[in-house]
């Protein structure tokens, strides 16, 4: 079992209660093949950077799971599929480094990271300029 | 004899990610990547921006999903 990350886009036409049976179906067939839902994010509607199919917004649903590898290949078929995705991507999803889960932890604390992190932010912008006159 | 081009101040170029301390590029982080494509749309080249190998290849990957995903574009129209 692998932890994935599915990313789909649907149609705007479509009404919320199409997109909540369509992301229904997606689940049940993880969960039929014993796999498991991590996350449900939904992004909403969302413009796109290039029109596909000639729209111009699309809703994005982002999903989280762990499923079987021989499942991604079904998944992917049914979205090539279903009219009403716009477009879909699937990837492996990124281990939590434990250097990461320290980060955030440190950041949770609050107080010692801001005043680290503040230079960072006031520094960057001026050698972006720097860069930039150069070429 | 110095060509125009290189009278320029000499600044050493440095990973903005490395500073920043990033483990990670999302691909989803699109507002992120857009420090790393041009007007065009095309992946600005490490020798411009002085990012790290392993951060740039990083930006790769992720710019590249993120333009299947229509988050960033592939070309930017106006050009066209």
């Amino acid at each position: 079992m692998k932890t994935y990350e599915t990313t789909i886009i649907f149609d705007p036409g479509l009404e919320e209660a199409r997109i909540n049976e369509e992301v229904d179906r997606v689940s049940q067939s993880i969960a039929q093949a014993s796999g498991e839902i991590v996350e449900v994010q939904r992004w909403g509607k969302r413009k796109l950077a290039y029109n596909i199919r000639k729209r111009r917004d699309g809703t994005y649903i982002h999903i989280k799971h762990k499923s079987p590898p021989e499942l991604i290949g079904e998944m992917d078929r049914r979205f090539r599929l279903n009219e009403g995705v716009l477009r879909h991507l699937t990837v492996l999803a990124v281990k939590e480094s434990p250097r990461a889960a320290e980060e955030a932890a440190r950041t949770a604390e609050g107080a010692v990271a801001p005043a680290g992190a503040a230079p960072v932010t006031a520094a960057a912008p001026a050698a972006h300029v720097a860069h930039e006159e150069k070429d | 004899m110095a060509r125009e081009g290189e009278s320029r101040s000499f600044r050493r170029k440095f990973c903005k990610l490395c500073f920043d301390k990033v483990e990670r590029i999302d691909y989803k982080d699109d507002r992120r990547l857009t420090r790393f494509i041009t007007d065009r749309g095309k992946i600005v080249p490490r020798r411009i921006s002085g990012t790290c190998a392993r951060h740039q290849s990083q930006i790769t990957e992720a710019v590249k999903r993120a333009r299947i995903l229509a988050l960033l574009p592939f070309t930017s129209e106006q050009y066209r």
